[in-house]
């Protein structure tokens, strides 16, 4: 076997660089601290105010969008912007499960998560063939299109009336479990979805989606399903998505299609929770998530007036400063020793 | 392209010359399923892939490098190279399992220093080890080299041919692409000569170089006396 | 026979409006690849200055529409130049959500400034219609149809026999190689952006004084008109935009008279996913913006 004589003396001396995007392994500390967290939250209830439950539900739902939304366009490079059609559909189908045909809600919820699958599945084998702004456009319309849909479909619907979920009095199927209630239901979640993220990115399909995100041609030369793999990405992500719809149809008892379709708010403030946290990790858009989603509750409460301003202008400087996400900016302070901020406007800037 | 015939003798190698534009890349992208043939069969073994995707021409065996090098940018060179195991044929069913496998195939190929590095710290002519690594973690039966020699320094080509024999002794098929004619003619076992999208010549290096078409379409008069002189020297 | 007739008059009245509104989203998406999501912004913005220059200084909306398009030109030249530019070369999610920061700001800061209450303009002439036969065609509308006419008109003019929109084309195709030949990137980006927010705002004049009311709210409406436009009609051709808007004015206008009301807009996103999957350089488009490099 025949080694190269000569030594290439331009090469560079092997540092051991971390790879961009989520190491399988990662911090033990950070992870040390999640699951510190995890616990806690579990337990907390009993110390916390209705109100503040109500809040940390609220946190917890748009940290498993966030995730739900990293596993297609953080870790496979697709965006989406039509994540609320997910959202939507998953409500919708718990809500006229409980309201027409007289479910209970406990066997609505997995129907609607499947929904979500299945309805990622269909829309992924002509919307996966498209790329970037493409496929950000065609995800919208279609998200756009299915409101539509759900809002002229009246007779089962209830059209933009909206629809109520029987969970008060003799009528309902399910009583209303309360604020703790969601408050556990919705924690549940945000934690399964970033074990799922977490078991996606130390797998070879984690390895299958990043390849793809970074070279398409390439992943595919390599052996690389490309189209398997995107949908099955595509139909985790509407999973999840849906399946916090459904948790928030019962949570609101009433659900309009301007409201649980809406692409600012369950769509566009998920992709800056999951780019500010980092896309592409772990904990990134759980961090991102519980941090956005605390300074918008935060602002909303004390600048009623201008707190949406305010919001524009923090995704702004957000996405200026920190397109890496706080993870990846963290992680390169930490081993490189300099503030990345002006490195990535330098980097990135025309 | 057109009226291509070819088959390739299992454990040799091929090579294909000819000027730019001939079509040479377009074979290569032929043989992988990056290109579907609008006529014609391409049999991988015996198998008809004409029309497979990419993937189904990996499982098959095939695999190559690109003339422009596509390392997975976020990816260490350990991690790329995983990658082709990962998903080869041979495909490895867990991370680590594949990491060792990459660990290997950086060595064969010389880089056992460099697995931790980023694609962008690497050379040119690690960029293009890299390449033939991710390549050949993937066990492949038929090796595609597309230019793999464009650009590497007279002192980078000998160990590069080297390793190119080398895969060929262990029993590997190779088709190779190249511009660079010193390392082309030395390495070939046959030659192929492609002119605007046509098979020109085939034979072993010796006979395709004098021949006359060749020549006239390709190498040029004064290389060909050259040849010719220092054959018979 | 007379519906339908009137239907697609207005349709196509409304679809001139669209296209303009449209077109500079199309160029700078063609030119740049940047999906500007504050574009509708630009629109409301347009109309809220026109609105106040005629409750002000009386100034007819198409004159107070010169004055608006050469503020939104420098506001958008700035904005580029110093913020987008920023991001030109980042994962395509930066610009989307650097633009859509940006929508959020400038939407709710009108709102804060002017309220969300509709308003409109009124001139002496939008006001009555033109009856021909049994079509009723509103003054207004049509006098907007022909302001987009004669912009788009100009721009094409601008882009094919101007120096500068020479460069915007050739810095689209490849910017790389406008670099090269000395072409300031930078300030080509930022003057494209430039035009784009100024025919933005004439449009957002014309929608003042064209339709019945406008509020911050329509902003979000614009933008994805143009998205679906620009799809349409092909990223970069302005002749496309033309079209892409007639034939979505006039397919809303259809649908509006012979389907219920909003599952017109549910057949407009299933006719753009339509032709994204079919045809994604659009019904007239050229892969004219497709080969684009953009390797500096």
């Amino acid at each position: 076997m025949a080694t190269p004589a000569a030594v290439d003396v331009d090469s560079p001396p092997a540092a051991e660089s971390p790879a961009v995007g989520a190491r399988p392994g990662g911090r033990w500390w950070a992870w040390l601290l999640a699951a510190a967290a995890a616990a806690y939250f579990y337990i907390a209830p009993i110390m916390l105010l209705d109100s503040f439950q109500r809040t940390l539900a609220t946190v917890f739902m748009f940290a498993a969008l966030a995730q739900g939304w990293n596993v297609i366009g953080g870790f496979t490079g697709y965006p989406s912007f039509g994540q609320h059609a997910f959202f939507g559909l998953g409500g919708y189908t718990v809500a006229v499960l409980m309201a027409k045909a007289r479910w209970s809600f406990w066997p609505s919820l997995p129907v609607a998560i499947v929904f979500g699958a299945l309805f990622a599945l269909l829309v992924g084998m002509p919307v996966l063939r498209l790329r970037g702004h493409y496929f950000a456009i065609a995800t919208l319309g279609v998200a756009e299109g299915l409101r539509e849909i759900v809002s002229n479909l009246s007779s089962i619907t209830g059209g933009g009336a909206g629809i109520t979920v029987p969970a008060v009095g003799a009528l309902a199927t399910t009583k209303y479990p309360g604020n703790t209630a969601f408050y556990y239901l919705f924690l549940t979640l945000a934690i399964v979805s970033t074990l799922i993220v977490w078991v996606i990115a130390r797998s070879r399909f984690g390895y299958a989606l990043r390849a793809i995100h970074q070279d398409e041609e390439g992943a595919a030369a390599m052996g690389i399903n490309t189209t398997r793999a995107k949908t099955a990405a595509f139909m985790i992500s509407g999973a999840i998505t849906s399946t916090a719809g459904a948790l928030y149809a019962f949570q609101q008892v009433t659900v309009y299609p301007d409201n649980i379709f809406s692409v600012s708010e369950f769509t566009v403030l998920p992709v800056v929770m999951a780019v500010i946290g980092g896309t592409g990790t772990v904990l990134g858009p759980l961090g991102g998530g519980v941090a956005l989603a605390f300074l918008s509750e935060w602002l909303r409460r004390h600048y009623t007036d201008l707190h949406i301003f305010i919001f524009g202008a923090i995704i702004m400087v957000g996405v200026i400063f920190l397109p890496e996400g706080a993870a990846n900016s963290l992680r390169v302070i930490r081993t490189r020793r300099r503030l990345p901020f002006l490195e990535n406007v330098r980097r990135y800037r025309l | 392209m057109s009226d291509i015939s070819l088959s390739v003798e299992p454990g040799s190698i091929l090579g294909v010359i000819g000027p730019n534009g001939a079509g040479k890349t377009t074979l290569i992208n032929l043989l992988t399923g990056h290109l579907a043939p609008t006529s014609g069969q391409v049999l991988i073994d015996g198998k008809d892939l004409s029309g497979s995707k990419p993937w189904d021409f990996a499982h098959a065996g095939v695999s190559r490098t690109f003339q422009i090098v596509k390392p997975f940018r976020g990816l260490s060179v350990r991690e790329n190279v995983a990658i082709g195991a990962m998903f080869g044929p041979s495909g490895q069913k867990s991370v680590p399992a594949s990491l060792e496998v990459a660990d290997a195939v950086l060595d064969r190929v010389g880089m056992q220093g460099k697995a931790g590095a980023l694609p962008s710290e690497l050379s040119i002519a690690d960029a293009r080890r890299l390449e033939l690594a991710k390549a050949l973690a993937m066990r492949p039966r038929l090796l595609l080299l597309d230019e793999v020699m464009a650009g590497l320094r007279p002192q980078e080509i000998e160990p590069a041919l080297a390793l190119i024999r080398s895969l060929r002794d262990d029993g590997m098929t190779i088709i190779a692409v190249e511009h660079v004619m010193k390392a082309i003619l030395a390495i070939s076992d046959t030659l192929v000569v492609m002119h605007q999208g046509k098979e020109l010549a085939k034979g072993t290096p010796a006979e395709v170089t004098s021949d006359e078409r060749v020549i006239s379409a390709y190498l040029g008069q004064r290389y060909a006396q050259r040849t010719r002189e220092a054959d018979s020297a | 026979m007379s519906r339908f007739l009137q239907a697609t008059v207005l349709g196509l009245l409304e679809g001139g409006l669209y296209a303009l509104i449209a077109v500079g989203f199309s160029l700078v998406w063609g030119v740049m690849n940047i999906v500007n999501l504050a574009h509708g912004a630009f629109v409301v913005i347009g109309a809220y200055l026109a609105w106040e220059l005629k409750e002000q200084f009386g100034i007819d909306p198409l004159m107070g529409m010169v004055v608006v398009a050469a503020t939104l030109f420098v506001a958008g030249y700035l904005i580029q130049r110093l913020l987008i530019n920023l991001v030109v070369n980042a994962p395509i999610w930066m610009t989307l959500l650097l633009t859509f920061g940006l929508e959020l700001l400038l939407v709710n800061a009108v709102l804060f400034i002017a309220t969300a209450n509709l308003r409109h303009i009124s001139t002496d002439y939008n006001t009555a219609s033109l009856v021909l036969g049994e079509v009723r065609v509103p003054y207004g509308q049509l006098i907007a149809f022909g302001v987009a006419i004669v912009l788009t008109l100009l721009l094409v003019a601008f882009m094919d026999r101007t120096r500068t929109g020479l460069a915007i084309k050739s810095t689209g195709m490849d910017r790389g190689a406008a670099r090269l030949v000395g072409i300031n990137a930078r300030h080509i980006y930022a003057v494209t952006f430039g035009l784009a927010a100024a025919l933005a705002a004439a449009a957002g004049a014309m929608v003042a004084m064209a339709r019945p009311t406008f509020s911050p709210g329509d902003a979000g409406r614009f933008t994805l008109f143009s998205f679906v436009i620009s799809v349409l009609g092909g990223l970069g051709n302005t002749w496309g935009a033309l079209a892409g808007g007639l034939v979505l004015g006039v397919v809303q206008a259809w649908g509006g008279q012979y389907l219920t009301g909003t599952l017109v807009n549910a057949i407009a996103f299933g006719a753009l996913v339509l032709v994204l999957i079919v045809r994604p350089s659009g019904l007239l488009g050229k892969p004219f913006y497709e080969a684009r490099v953009e390797a500096a």
